[in-house]
């Protein structure tokens, strides 16, 4: 037993359908008590579903308890009655879980054939979203999957893709237009959009690409084993792993065209690649050694998220924009290890490795990077620190459901990547000018209206919930500066650094005062740190 | 189907809709009650629910959390929360604690009445909220929340008549309600809750309760039967009619008669742009918020033809009033949602209110939606609130005539690949 206030992952049932309400066709059944119904709710107001998905409840009352009823037999006839499904997956919450109740046997008496029902009785109290949302598909694969003649011409599948992913489409997009640009067919993009149909067809195509380790690995590793087809597992997050995703791609494919006697595929110019085709098809080589990026080669981040993304962004921001990482960490333990290994030398200490998200606010807070990379969690966090944030992988925010192109694989994946952190990071020499000088005039400024806190009405106390729903909050808690104490000569000295670095300097003055044994922060201290912190 | 006086007959379909649980009410009453904590006693679900519903509040360092059971805590026979209720004590320093069960918990028989009770101190009382989706749609546990709360309301002496206002709303509207009461020269004993734990208003005898919320049923029927008070049983106050109806029936329990009709007439002047746009408009209420039946009551007294209106829950005794004003009006009481999706094709509503679940798939079926919580989180209370009730309705049409056509052939192509 815990205190809980947020959580990365969502539950199991919240994978299941993920899967089935990214697809054709395939109906979930969740036999659960009416307040599982919200995860519909995720679908219809972060995805703006035009349709209703596929998600029906079969409700379980404390009435129906009681009496010993399940209304499990009458919703599948139900459902297969009003939407004619393919397929309906029924899975448990964690109420029903405990129920122990044979959902083979209930879904039985329903009538409907066997063959149209799949149970999918996780564990909810063991398994979370993802490992729930890449067994069920990792299922339906072997399930589908048939063996059959491969195309003519090179084809891919893509597979991972699922509902509610992280800039789902324009990554699928941005993966599309490369493999058009190399002349490779999609055979079948799955779960995302795929039928059931679709799923057999699965072992037509030369090669599987798998890029997120959540979802689609597993059924990757399946149809290689199975059908003997090979995969490419890396996530073109960056300029120089896509190149090298391209370039692997192209030989995994002629290898296999060797063997058929299809003509080897080619890696055109580069410049094909690019929107126009005549361009480089990145900004960020050159942007990258531009001088007003000089700055950023002292910038000092940290990487917080799922497996991929804390992967992926960690090497591009040290290898491409030379940023220093001082730290990164994982919410999925069971990728851990994954993780470590693709990060060996990239981070100065171990990899974090927790589902609270207290623990990575007190990393933050800590070590007050210049830059944050994280879910929307660390966005809350770091914006009650005042640091720089920016999201990069799931939990999202409505925030992060947009309708622009703005990929995260890719070259123009690096593109969108390097423009959110130039964005999201104080500037360059804009920032050399007020940190040498002051504040800009914005000193006077806010003195004015720290005398009118604590009510003032701003913009910031109306947020928005995750579903969209406005809803009123208090005013954001600031955090406390803690228990050491600053003289009165120490704070005016702290009123000369710039405002908007300010609560930095003071957190890390009294780090520094902590360290050296100073219980309270004089002009001496103050000035010590200063030297010793190069502030 | 079934009688309820009146002859108004209530379809039962004893189905499912797309709604929320009972947690959703920490989401308003953590904020009603400023010295409060409401702890639910869940799963992953519950804090997944939660956190999506409501996402943002952690960031304001909200008063209310998960004491997460986990795959160890289900064998135990006991949950032991006294570690959580130390650190929430700390971090919080509230006056109170709620304690909201949810589903697993009741699944698993857990005696939240002793856990609370064992967990309370004369300083911080817990208190056990039974707010389960197995039980309760997601507006009643306010219901529970309030019905915790009365043995902290203090006696009011026989002989002190006044009114006491049921249900939770903001201070402004608060203050529009005390003020109107004490202007037709009803006494005001507060509102049942207060915003501050130590502040819940006496209830004796000689109180009128007055509930202006159509949920609250319960705590009514508990009060009424542990402090003799009488009940006002009335329409509730929304819109002209039902603000006038509501005004004139509280006074007569005080022994003033007064005559509204003018201030209703002028009431309905004021949005007559809005019902003119209303009248003879089809509209469907799907059922969420257990505010359905006022709200058609309201749509159906302005000129809507109201072509059904369902409702989680219908108490025929508490909603009695609204019942007999909704003669003639299709009433479905825990509606067969797979049904109603046929029946809205069929006929083809020009307005569907309807749950945060469901609102944009009618929208990409072709409907104009109102979205049902919207009408929680809204002034719409007594004269203050009529104009704010009637905009609701009537916004969705205005801004669908204000945009272009649309041939969803060419503009829904691709955003749900499932779907086609």
């Amino acid at each position: 037993m815990r205190l809980a206030f947020w959580l990365y992952e969502g539950t199991a049932l919240h994978g299941i359908s993920r899967v089935t309400n990214s697809m054709k066709g395939v109906h979930t059944v969740y036999h659960a008590p009416q307040g599982d119904d919200y995860i519909t709710a995720t679908y219809t107001m972060l995805e703006r579903t035009p349709q209703f998905p596929a998600l029906s409840i079969s409700v379980v009352r404390g009435r129906d308890l009681a009496q010993g009823v399940s209304r499990l037999p009458t919703t599948l006839q139900q459902v297969d009655h009003h939407y004619h499904p393919e397929l309906i997956v029924i899975a448990p919450s964690c109420s029903t879980a405990l129920l122990q109740e044979d959902l083979h046997q209930l879904a039985a008496h329903s009538g409907v054939p066997n063959e149209r029902l799949m149970v999918y009785a996780l564990n909810p109290f063991r398994v979370s979203e993802n490992e729930a949302a890449d067994g069920l598909f990792t299922e339906l694969v072997k399930r589908y999957a048939v063996s059959q003649k491969q195309t003519a011409a090179p084809s891919v599948n893509i597979l991972g893709f699922t509902s509610l992913g992280f800039h789902l489409r324009a990554n699928l997009t941005s993966i599309i237009r490369m493999l058009q640009t190399l002349g490779i067919t999609v055979n079948v993009v799955a779960p995302w959009g795929s039928s059931i149909e679709d799923l057999g067809r699965l072992p037509a195509a030369w090669l599987n690409i798998a890029p997120y380790r959540e979802i689609g690995v597993n059924a990757a590793a399946y149809l290689e084993e199975t059908f003997a087809m090979p995969s490419l597992c890396e996530a073109p997050i960056g300029v120089e792993p896509t190149m090298a995703w391209l370039r692997s791609l192209l030989e995994k494919l002629n290898a296999i065209g060797a063997e058929l006697g299809v003509p080897s595929l080619t890696m055109p110019n580069l410049n094909a690649f690019s929107l126009d085709g005549l361009s480089a098809p990145s900004g960020v080589p050159w942007f990258a050694r531009t001088a007003d990026m000089e700055s950023f080669s002292n910038k000092k981040a940290f990487v917080f998220g799922d497996a991929t993304h804390t992967v992926g962004i960690v090497k591009f921001l040290h290898d491409e924009l030379g940023m220093q990482i001082i730290g990164a960490g994982t919410y999925l333990e069971q990728h851990a290890d994954w993780v470590r290994k693709e990060l060996e030398g990239y981070l100065p200490g171990a990899l974090m490795v927790t589902d609270r998200f207290q623990d990575v606010a007190k990393v933050i807070e800590d070590e007050m990077p210049d830059l944050v990379c994280g879910t929307q969690m660390e966005r809350h966090s770091c914006r009650k620190l005042d640091v720089p944030c920016m999201v990069v992988c799931p939990p999202t925010h409505i925030e992060n459901h947009l309708l622009g192109y703005y990929p995260f694989f890719g070259f123009a994946g690096a593109d969108v990547i390097a423009d959110r952190v130039y964005l999201s990071c104080k500037l360059g020499l804009e920032k050399h000018l007020i940190d040498f000088f002051g504040d800009a005039g914005l000193e006077y400024e806010e003195s004015a209206s720290s005398e009118e806190v604590p009510v003032s009405p701003s913009d910031s106390n109306k947020e928005v919930s995750q579903t969209g729903v406005p809803v009123t909050s208090e005013p954001p808690v600031l955090p406390e500066d803690g228990e050491m104490k600053w003289t009165d000569e120490a704070e005016i000295m702290l009123k000369k650094v710039p405002f908007f670095v300010r609560k930095k300097v003071r957190k890390n003055t009294e780090n520094f005062a902590h360290g050296i044994g100073e219980p309270v922060i004089t002009v001496d201290v103050f000035r010590k740190a200063k030297e010793s912190l190069g502030g | 189907m079934m009688q309820v006086p009146g002859d108004i007959q209530i379809i039962k379909e004893d189905n499912v809709t797309h709604s929320f649980c009972g947690l959703a009410c920490v989401g308003w009453m953590y904020q009603k009650i400023k010295d409060s904590f409401f702890l639910i006693l869940g799963t992953h679900t519950c804090a997944h629910f939660l956190q999506n519903a409501l996402g943002m509040m952690i960031f304001a360092k909200p008063r209310f959390g998960i004491a997460l059971m986990e795959e160890g805590d289900l064998s135990k026979n006991e949950p032991t929360l006294q570690e959580i209720i130390s650190e929430i004590k700390a971090d919080h320093h509230p006056s109170v604690i709620f304690l909201l069960s949810s589903c697993t918990p009741e699944v698993m028989k857990v005696d939240f009445k002793g856990l609370a009770h064992h967990l309370s101190t004369p300083e911080v009382p817990v208190l056990f909220v039974p707010a389960s989706g197995l039980v309760y749609n997601f507006t009643q546990a306010e219901d529970s929340v309030l019905a915790a709360l009365v043995p902290f309301c203090p006696e009011a002496p026989a002989g002190e008549k006044k009114v006491v206002f049921l249900g939770s709303v903001n201070d402004s509207t608060a203050d529009d309600l005390r003020a109107e009461a004490e202007e037709l020269g009803i006494p005001v004993g507060g509102f049942l809750p207060e915003s501050r734990f130590d502040k819940m208003p006496a209830i004796g005898p000689d109180t009128v309760l007055a509930p202006i919320q159509p949920y609250l049923s319960r705590v009514a029927v508990k009060l009424a039967r542990e402090r003799g008070c009488s009940v006002l049983h009335s329409l509730f106050p929304f819109g002209p009619d039902g603000t006038r109806a509501f005004w004139e029936d509280l006074a007569r329990e005080f022994g003033i008669t007064i005559d509204l009709r003018d201030r209703e007439k002028a009431a309905w002047e004021k949005i007559r742009k809005q019902t003119d746009l209303l009248k003879g408009k089809k509209v469907f209420l799907t059922a969420d918020t257990m505010m359905e039946l006022p709200l058609a009551r309201f749509l159906h007294n302005a000129g809507a033809d109201v072509v059904e209106c369902s409702s989680a829950y219908i108490i025929k005794k508490f909603h009695a009033r609204e019942l007999e004003a909704l003669d003639g009006v299709r009433v479905v009481e825990q509606p067969n949602f797979h049904r109603q999706l046929e029946d809205v094709r069929r006929i083809k509503p020009d307005l569907i209110v309807t749950s945060l679940m469901t609102a944009n798939p009618f929208v990409g079926n072709g409907f104009v939606v109102k979205w049902s919580m919207e009408f929680m989180l809204m002034p719409i209370h007594s004269w203050s609130g009529v104009i704010s009730l009637a905009n609701l309705f009537v916004s969705p049409l205005q801004r669908r005539s204000k945009l272009p056509a649309f041939d969803e052939k060419v503009w829904l192509e691709g955003v749900m690949p499932s779907a086609q």
